[in-house]
């Protein structure tokens, strides 16, 4: 075997062995949870999706759902407006600031986040709440959903804009007609990145939501629970069995990921140039 | 020069006219008493460059306008002046006045909507909606605009449109495809369908040929021709021969200057500059 061919073989089987050490722990870390989870899904069945905790996850579910829909509901109106005005009006005052603020929003620690909802909701409404925890997703996800929305109507080819102007639409009907049409995929894109982190993320709700509640949701104004939240706590707790409706939580929350991500993408046909 | 290759633009451009119509009387400007468009001593500039200098054309109504020029010469740019679409870019200035039918779009009070409704246009490359069908593709302006009453009316427009397009036998039973499935001249059709289905009083096309075969080409030639019986027509082409062909006035447009217009007749057999004759036997870049 000449020298060539081996420098060949060596640089072939050293990528190979890096793709494997990177995706190992990933898979490592999906395995777990669907062997750990799994048991406690089996043992424990609908009592433990529906019941109260400590064996059963059903306030919490039912608060992440709570929260994703409000956090949704908050921040991508306003995410999508961000970009919106960061593409149609580049130039204006308006379009540079919404680029700026949304994508320095990226850098501030989501802990952060919560203890800035925690002074401006927490304490004046004194008490812990689904809003305060919704409000401090939503900003959570604000630079995420704005940056894919961006990326999206931004690359939208000139020459399909000006076929939208030259027709006599407005701004606002070439956006919602053509627009938003032909960037469809990038923008569902954007907004299932924002329900994710908005269903995922705990430290935004450490200091917002309270937590730890034993009843199912109620109102707005009031504390209320969360799947990541009680993962937080329970793998903290001494107990094995706190620790076992932890990993059965993971793995609900993976397959809902799931879910979301395969259904969506299905239905959102990419379109073809 | 070679004075065949004149000639046979100049046999081809007058068989198709008498084809379709009767080619324009006189001198040509005298058999329309309006214009479709009219630019008065018009400037652009893109930031602090100037791209147009002092343009001053005439567009009679009803007829095939050529505008030809080499590659930068600023041909689009006086095309999007047309329809107000020069504006998009943000750097555009535009100076002077551009008449259609005597009423000057530049002038404040004119919604630059309100001019692209009356002035259509048709691209360098087809570019359908990759995100419609066919049929909607041609429905959207009507609909948006609200020249359709009903889903009937709407239908009937869509095939007026597409008829006059020549491509409603191609696509009659395939009207909910996408309309990326079409072959690229009968996208070219499709856009041109989606132009006049707004039934505009002007219709501007920017080298609509440049990327297409030689048959599809020929076919969107022969259109052009057809079309001027209901809209005036301005074309942009870099092909003398294409202009030689179908318009019944031409500009030849250089370095953002009009060099020469007037009947394509006139200019094609006595150019009166010496840049126009170099341009169209093609010795010039
Ligand atoms: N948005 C813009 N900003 C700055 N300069 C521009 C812009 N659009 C066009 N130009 C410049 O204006 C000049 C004229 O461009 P234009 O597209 O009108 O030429 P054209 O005659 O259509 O050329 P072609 O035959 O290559 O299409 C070119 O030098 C071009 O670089
Ligand atoms: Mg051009």
């Amino acid at each position: 075997m000449d020298g060539r061919r081996l420098l060949d073989k060596l640089f072939k089987a050293t990528v190979v062995a890096l793709s494997v050490a990177v995706l190992l722990p990933l898979f490592h870390i999906v395995g777990t949870i669907i062997y750990e989870g799994g048991r406690t899904l089996l043992e424990g069945g609908l009592g433990f999706l529906a019941g109260p905790p400590p064996l059963g996850i059903g306030p919490a579910l039912a608060g992440s759902a709570v929260l994703v829909v409000l956090t949704t509901l908050l921040g991508v109106p306003v995410a999508f407006l961000t970009a919106v005005l960061a593409v149609e009006y580049p130039e204006s005052l308006v379009g540079r600031a919404a680029k700026l603020l949304s994508k320095s929003f990226v850098e501030i620690p989501t802990i952060l986040v919560g203890v800035l909802m925690y002074t401006l909701i927490v304490v004046p409404m004194g008490s812990f709440s689904a809003l305060a925890g919704a409000s401090a997703l939503a900003v959570v996800i604000l630079p995420y959903v704005y940056t894919y929305v961006e990326e999206a109507l931004s690359s939208i080819p000139r020459t399909y804009r000006e076929a939208a102007f030259s027709l006599g639409l407005t701004r606002a009907k070439a956006l919602v007609h053509v627009f938003m049409g032909i960037a469809r995929r990038g923008i569902a894109t954007g907004i299932l990145i924002g329900v994710a982190k908005a269903a995922g993320e705990t430290a935004p709700l450490l200091f917002t939501i309270g937590g730890g509640t034993q009843t199912y949701f109620r109102g707005l104004g009031a504390p209320i629970d969360a799947v990541p939240l009680l993962i937080y706590q329970y793998v903290q707790m001494p107990s094995e069995a706190y620790h076992r409706t932890a990993w059965g939580a993971a793995l609900v929350l993976t397959l809902l990921y799931l879910a979301v991500f395969v259904a969506v993408r299905r239905a959102v046909k990419e379109v073809k140039y | 020069m070679s004075i065949a290759s004149l000639r046979r633009y100049l046999s081809l451009a007058s068989s198709i006219s008498r084809l379709v119509k009767p080619s324009l009387g006189g001198n040509g400007y005298a058999a329309s008493s309006t214009y479709a468009l009219q630019t008065v001593g018009l400037n652009v500039y893109y930031g602090g460059r100037k791209i147009l200098d002092n343009v001053n054309l005439a567009v009679p109504r009803n007829t095939v306008f050529a505008i030809m020029g080499p590659s930068g010469s600023g041909k689009s740019t006086l095309l999007r002046v047309f329809n107000r679409l020069v504006e998009l870019a943000p750097n555009a200035r535009v100076e002077g006045r551009v008449l259609l039918f005597g009423r000057n779009i530049y002038d404040p009070s004119v919604d630059p909507m309100e001019v692209r409704r009356q002035v259509g246009m048709v691209f360098q490359n087809p570019n359908p909606f990759p995100h419609l069908s066919i049929y909607d593709n041609v429905a959207l302006g009507p609909r948006l605009n609200g020249l359709a009453r009903n889903g009937e009316e709407l239908d009937r427009l869509v095939e007026w449109a597409l008829r006059k397009a020549a491509l409603w036998d191609e696509v009659r039973d395939r009207l909910h495809e996408p309309a990326t499935r079409l072959s690229g001249g009968q996208q070219q059709r499709l856009c041109i369908a989606r132009a006049i289905a707004l039934k505009p009083r002007v219709l501007l096309m920017d080298e609509p040929t440049a990327n297409l075969d030689p048959e599809s080409s020929r076919r969107i030639e022969q259109l052009i021709v057809e079309l001027r019986d209901d809209v005036t027509v301005v074309v942009v082409t870099h092909s003398p021969g294409q202009a030689a062909r179908i318009s019944d006035h031409v500009a030849f447009l250089f370095s953002g200057r009009i060099v020469e217009v007037g009947p394509t007749r006139e200019v094609f057999t006595r150019p009166r500059s010496e840049l126009t004759e170099r341009f169209i036997t093609g010795a010039l870049g």
